[in-house]
């Protein structure tokens, strides 16, 4: 079976050392990027299978790089899970159009079911 | 002819006024008769004052100003009517209205006087006691006067000395009075205010339908209004939120229907207590990063245990996992709390399965504290309109609480139910009780029993938010315990319709 890919933005680094380690052992290929404003743009390139975003992020919030990617034609059904410490952050994310909110911190295997069940689709 | 003087005598002797005639032409002018009235009015008789001088009447009281104008009357021989203080044998005092008149002889000579008296002691005691009754009155009402005036000063300073705005309408919304703080913080003139219809003020300004609905709909009925926020931007002074009571006088009289309105300015602590909710939001999300690392990283420990960890091993981990866990409730909470007090959380209101949602919040704890069994009991088949997401954490919090103060216990018993328009959730535990004292108390913020406060942790907010949680959406949350016997904590929730299972 072919390795599904993921992308995952986060300004944290801390996070996205976690994430990249989790989801590796989960057998997923990863990608990382710890600057929104390149969101876009890598993911044009490397075109992953899903995406792991933040919201509260410097320069560019996640909920806008959201709406560029649901305006952006290759990748506006690229599935996108919101991952976010903000307490309105299911609010924000489900207007935005994501796919799926989990707030941190997170469940791993919650996180990890979510995955799975958006990638199956 | 004799005959005659006898009928004049009996006739002197019948009338009620004290006559007495004098002789002129003796010295010092002698008393020469008196009838029976005069010997009844004095206590004298007739034989004791034969021959005195009149004035042995006054007694020691000889100071009087109409003795004067006796004497000089009698002098010139004239008529001459007085009321003078005279005294009784016995002493007492008596007012005679005194009326004397000259008897002359053919040469104009003055031969005699005639006295005729009459004690008008009851009408002078009653005319002095008018005028005192007069006296006391004019003072009463002067004493009242400058009470009342003390009154309305006192008052009117401290209506112009509140940190608050007052304002007196008339029934046509008219303003009757304002006080300094209103001029003040509405930058208005008195001139400007008084006598105008409230709405008009400041070139309708006040115009703010809100107020509108305040005065001339819900006052009316519901008087008197209290907490009425009104939010306006004011051309000139710009955005006010203002926080209003309202009262229309209902007691009779000059001031019936009248309307008084205090307003608070409560801009500024609107405007503080969103920045306080945004800082700790901010503040709650930095804190929660790092423990996202944190909790990530003992997730991924556990994950990649050696093969055959320790028991040890596997129990340090997993109370690393609880501890980041209850830090983030902490942080949670708080945040909570302060959006609770500035009741700025928001209600994201959407009909949901109220069975579903108990029986999935059950089968999370379940997991998560194996060592008790959650059981869960009855059914409402019940739509609530609510924020699924508060109603989860209230229930989560019940059992949770009942979880943690039954230590000694392994069961937790839920119940649903519908009651009337209500569903009734009900979480009872056999732990330790909760003593009448604390019982008033534990739904105060930040409360903590004395007898928990050592043993187990918690900020004393749970309750609190909970309370207020179900107090946003109509329904009560309560609680009965005795201690040692458990406790039961229920809240009801306004059912929006019921489901029909039939299709």
């Amino acid at each position: 079976m072919e390795t599904k890919k993921i992308m995952v933005c986060d300004d944290d680094q801390g996070i996205l050392d976690v994430l990249e380690m989790l989801l590796e052992t989960e057998g997923f290929g990863v990608y990382t990027e710890i600057n929104s404003t390149n969101l876009v743009d890598q993911i044009v390139s490397k075109s992953p299978d899903l995406l792991l975003l933040d919201l509260w992020m410097p320069l560019l919030s996640g909920d806008q790089v959201l709406k560029t990617i649901r305006n952006t034609d290759p990748i506006k059904n690229l599935p996108v899970i919101v991952l976010s410490a903000s307490v309105d952050g299911s609010d924000i994310s489900k207007d935005a159009g994501a796919d799926s909110f989990v707030a941190k911190p997170f469940d791993m295997d919650d996180l990890v079911q979510k995955i799975r069940s958006l990638l199956s689709n | 002819m004799n005959n005659d003087l006898a009928i004049y005598l009996q006739a002197l002797n019948s009338t009620n006024c004290g006559v007495i005639i004098t002789d002129n032409t003796q010295r010092d002018n002698p008393i020469i008769y008196c009838n029976k009235a005069f010997e009844t009015i004095t206590g004298y008789t007739t034989d004791e004052i034969i021959g005195h001088n009149c004035r042995f009447l006054q007694a020691q009281d000889r100071s009087q100003a109409e003795r004067e104008k006796l004497r000089e009357s009698i002098n010139n021989g004239e008529n001459c009517k007085v009321e003078i203080r005279n005294y009784k044998k016995n002493g007492n005092l008596f007012w005679n209205e005194l009326f004397i008149s000259p008897v002359k002889n053919e040469k104009g000579e003055i031969t005699h006087f005639i006295g005729i008296q009459n004690d008008i002691s009851d009408k002078k005691n009653a005319e002095h006691q008018l005028r005192e009754e007069k006296h006391s009155v004019e003072r009463k009402i002067t004493e009242r006067t400058k009470e009342l005036s003390d009154k309305e000063t006192f008052l009117s300073s401290i209506i112009q000395t509140v940190r608050e705005s007052l304002l007196v309408l008339d029934s046509d919304y008219k303003v009757l009075s304002a006080n300094n703080h209103f001029l003040s913080s509405f930058k208005v003139t008195l001139e400007d205010t008084l006598g105008k219809v409230l709405f008009e003020l400041g070139n309708h300004q006040w115009d703010i339908a809100p107020l509108k609905e305040l005065l001339t709909k819900i006052l009316p009925t519901n008087n008197p209004v209290v907490d009425y926020e009104v939010e306006h931007h004011f051309p000139y002074i710009g955005k006010k939120v203002m926080l209003l009571n309202a009262y229309r006088i209902e007691f009779e009289g000059e001031y019936k229907d009248r309307i008084l309105i205090a307003i608070e300015d409560i801009t500024e602590k609107k405007e503080l207590d969103r920045r306080k909710d945004d800082f700790l939001s901010v503040a709650s999300h930095e804190l929660k990063t790092p423990l996202t690392t944190i909790k990530g990283l003992v997730q991924l420990l556990q994950r990649m245990a050696p093969n055959g960890p320790t028991e040890k091993f596997i129990s340090l981990l997993d109370k690393a996992s609880l501890y980041v866990d209850r830090l983030n409730i902490l942080i949670s909470e708080l945040l909570d709390t302060s959006k609770i007090q500035s009741g700025n959380i928001e209600l994201h209101r959407e009909p949901f399965d109220i069975d579903f949602l108990v029986k999935d919040t059950i089968e999370n704890l379940s997991m998560a504290n194996s060592a008790y069994t959650i059981s869960l009991s009855g059914e409402t088949k019940a739509v609530v309109n609510g924020d699924e997401l508060q109603i989860s954490q209230v229930i989560n919090n019940l059992i949770s609480n009942a979880i943690k103060y039954s230590p000694e216990s392994d069961k937790v018993d839920i119940d649903i139910n519908v009651v009337g328009n209500f569903v009734k959730i009900t979480v009872t535990d056999f732990g330790m009780g909760i003593n009448t004292e604390d019982k008033m108390k534990i739904f105060d913020r930040f409360f903590r029993a004395n007898t928990i406060q050592k043993k187990f942790p918690g900020l004393g907010i749970g309750l609190y938010v909970s309370k207020e949680i179900i107090n946003n959406h109509n329904g009560t949350l309560w609680v009965e315990s005795e201690v040692g016997e458990g406790s039961t904590f229920s809240f009801t929730l306004p059912i929006m319709k019921k489901e029909n299972h039939g299709n």
